[in-house]
């Protein structure tokens, strides 16, 4: 009995060592079971579903994309071992990866073996391909998206046309609240920047950390500090905590949320204590009715059959962020050479105001340049209305931001 | 004569420098040699998959071990190790970043840096023992936490620090194989540093105030000179395994050092082997190998299974992560003594083949 299940477990390494030759081989890293595996599970199914749709429409020009989602943990030393383990058995073409941490700590990895990085991570300085204003080049690293700092410069120009719909007098006051933590940071200078540049008075920064808990005291500073706008730069859990303390505290702040802020399943958590909230979305909600939804529930149905579930908008991010590497795929086989990282690279240059074929209204029309990774700088704000157990999200404003040189990477 | 191989049955040793030979046959020390000559030939057959788990080892188990000297020899608790391997790591960089000091050099200086914290942060062993030593050194864990996120000027605050590679002789080894060759250097050193510590004064003492701390001071050792020293050599050893893991992936983020990798580094010492050098390292190889070996039968049974379907991602990911600590609780339950113990009883038992008893 022993010896079978020895040869039958050395038939099946055996097996899985070999790939098929024709197909294209992707990683994909997301987080199941850590820290941010509440926005991370959606995000991943969404690129999982398309990518088994695209293979099972034919792949990329007839060949498979043969890809693995492996599970680590929100766990840097997982990911670079993930990283070696694939790299060390095939040559990848791409990776589609997931979070702040496995994305900084592989940039200079994957640049210097070529191999195209979509990420869900979109700190501002990845979008800086050349190394002119950050101290670190991102050639290979690529988001579908409005960039952290990107989002928060949106909120704050809807914060001013908001202060002056509202009519208020003087200056209002801006706050950053997050965690001390390299993602909720990413944007606090830059953004901050921005809101005085557009006359809003900053405050203090306000901590809350990361992992949901008791925030009454930071929701009584917040009423002390008597601020108009407050940034809420930490993920979603943690989010709700907060919004659940600050209604019991009595706040008069209006929160706006960064792109893992909030989400569909937040706000049925935090029910009427989030009524009013502003935060960034990148891609059309579940209930849109725009022409790319078709495709996106199709897509959906792969992992949901029955077409009932209903997806938060972090899945349609998803969809989009394996269809521009597939459609980048499909330009590269034109290429000599073929699907290698380097022409994927080279066809994200290729179009502009792209959007995936089939996806239109889903995705943000994005172009990427060879010195500016900045693919999109348009940022949708959306609100919502709570009230009961009736949950209303309503597009309420849409920058459209300028590619300014020195925010490039900032 | 006796073949040397063969220890005499009895206790036949003469000197007390026989009683405290790192090795305690030739052969033994053979052996030893001989695996470090089989690591360095390794990279010519290994792949870089194999090298970088082995790289992985090497600078955990640097760190581990100061831990084990810490926790395992001197009988204090740290619960912030993964505090000073973070700086290690953010000061190798700072110091090659900021005054351009050779990275061969700034990692034991960074080491050196490390060690000064170390004894800071040691100051309350003196006085405090058991659970209270836990707390306070839990709460270095987060004031070095939250310095890397702040400090701008040293760690690159949020956005974090560049690393460059190795460069020896003008020569960059910033591939797997080069590296894998600098953490071998380093493992060797320490892992000879510390065994020899252990037939010092210093390191009898260490012991001494473990086994029995008040017969310690009355045999004139002074607890909190002894208890200090062992925080600052044990984050020397931290701060050198960070600074390889730093310069490793070239980029090092204030995200990674929380207070679960100081957990899982007194994992690795606890499973290993307390107060053992040689457990200390396979400990480590356990926990290091535990979740990529998990990952491997996840893939076989995705693939026996086939397809990607999500639910069955989602349910092996749940699996895997359970098995861990699974793994992790059978170990001390039939194990307590750790992975050295059994070993030890494996290699007596093929010393006296077939005539064991």
């Amino acid at each position: 009995m022993r010896k079978l299940l020895l040869a039958s477990a050395a038939v099946t390494l055996v097996c899985t060592g070999t790939a098929q030759a024709a197909d294209i081989v992707i990683g994909h890293l997301a987080d199941l079971t850590g820290a941010t595996a509440s926005v991370s599970k959606p995000f991943a199914g969404g690129v999982a579903d398309a990518l088994n749709y695209i293979n099972a429409k034919g792949g990329v020009k007839g060949d498979k994309i043969a890809f693995e989602t492996v599970d680590y943990s929100y766990q840097v030393p997982r990911a670079m071992a993930q990283y070696k383990k694939w790299t060390s058995e095939s040559k990848l073409a791409a990776i589609q990866g997931w979070g702040t941490g496995d994305t900084e700590a592989l940039v200079s990895s994957v640049a210097k073996d070529e191999i195209p990085y979509f990420s869900a991570s979109y700190s501002g300085h990845l979008t800086d391909p050349q190394g002119k204003t950050s101290a670190k080049a991102a050639p290979y690293n690529f988001f579908y998206g409005p960039s952290y700092t990107d989002g928060c410069r949106g909120l704050v120009e809807w914060a001013a046309a908001d202060w002056k719909k509202k009519g208020g007098k003087g200056q209002a006051k801006f706050v950053h609240m997050g965690d001390n933590h390299p993602y909720p940071n990413a944007p606090k200078d830059a953004c901050g920047a921005y809101a005085k540049e557009k006359g809003f008075e900053i405050l203090n920064p306000i901590q809350y950390s990361l992992k949901p808990g008791d925030f009454k005291a930071q929701c009584l500073s917040l009423k002390e500090s008597g601020a108009d706008y407050a940034y809420l730069a930490n993920t979603s859990g943690s989010t709700i905590s907060l919004l659940k303390s600050c209604e019991t505290v009595g706040t008069k702040a209006q929160f706006m949320g960064n792109i893992w802020g909030m989400d569909e399943a937040g706000l049925k958590a935090s029910g009427e204590a989030a009524n009013g909230m502003t935060w960034v979305v990148a891609a059309t909600t579940w209930a849109d009715t725009t022409p790319g939804m078709t495709l996106v529930r199709e897509i959906s149905k792969l992992s949901d059959p029955s077409g009932k579930e209903e997806r938060p908008s972090h899945y349609m991010r998803g969809i989009c962020s394996a269809f521009y590497m597939k459609e980048a795929m499909d330009i590269a086989t034109t290429m000599p050479g073929g699907v290698t990282g380097a022409n994927i690279k080279a066809a994200m240059y290729k179009k502009s105001n792209w959007v995936p074929a089939g996806l239109e209204g889903v995705c943000l029309p994005s172009t990427w340049k060879a010195d500016d990774h900045r693919g999109t700088t348009q940022v949708m704000v959306y609100q919502a209305a709570i009230k009961g157990e009736d949950v209303k999200m309503t597009k309420v404003y849409a920058a459209e931001l300028p590619r300014r040189p020195e925010w490039l990477g900032w | 004569m006796i073949s040397s191989s063969l220890i005499p049955c009895g206790q036949f040793k003469t000197s007390y420098a026989k009683d405290t030979t790192i090795f305690d046959t030739p052969v033994m020390r053979a052996w030893a040699v001989a695996s470090v000559l089989f690591l360095i030939a390794a990279p010519s057959f290994l792949n870089n998959y194999h090298l970088s788990i082995l790289i992985q080892i090497g600078f955990m188990g640097i760190a581990a071990l100061g831990l084990n000297i810490l926790v395992g020899y001197t009988g204090q608790i740290s619960l912030g190790h993964a505090g000073f391997f973070g700086f290690g790591a953010f000061a190798s960089a700072w110091l090659n970043n900021s005054f351009g000091v050779p990275v061969v050099l700034a990692m034991p200086l960074a080491a050196v840096m490390t060690t000064v914290l170390g004894l800071l942060f040691g100051i309350p062993a003196g006085r405090l023992k058991g659970l209270y030593l836990a707390i306070a050194t839990f709460a270095s864990q987060f004031i070095l936490e939250d310095f890397f996120a702040r400090a701008d000027w040293f760690s690159g605050g949020s956005s974090g620090a560049a690393a460059a590679p190795v460069n020896l002789f003008g020569y960059e080894l910033s591939g797997d194989t080069g590296f894998f060759y600098v953490v071998l250097f380093w493992v060797v050193v320490m892992f000879l540093i510390g065994s020899n510590l252990l037939r010092t004064r210093d390191g009898r003492a260490f012991i001494a105030v473990r086994d029995h701390y008040l017969s310690a001071e009355v045999m004139g050792i002074n607890l909190t000179k002894y208890r200090i020293l062992s925080f600052g050599l044990s984050s020397f050893y931290a701060g050198l395994g960070g600074a390889l893991y730093g310069h490793y992936l070239g980029f090092v983020s204030a995200e990674g050092f929380t207070i679960l990798m100081s957990i899982e580094f007194l994992g690795m010492i606890i499973i290993g082997g307390l107060g053992s050098v040689a457990g200390t390292l396979m400990g480590t190889t356990f926990m290091v190998l535990l979740p990529e070996v998990m990952e491997g039968g996840v893939s076989i049974a995705k693939s026996l299974i086939g397809g990607d379907v999500s639910w069955l991602n989602e349910g092996l990911a749940y699996i895997k992560q359970a098995s861990i600590g699974l793994a992790i609780i059978l170990f001390l339950i039939f194990e307590p003594d750790g992975l050295i113990h059994r070993w030890r009883l494996g290699r007596s038992y093929w010393k006296l083949y077939p005539f064991s008893y």
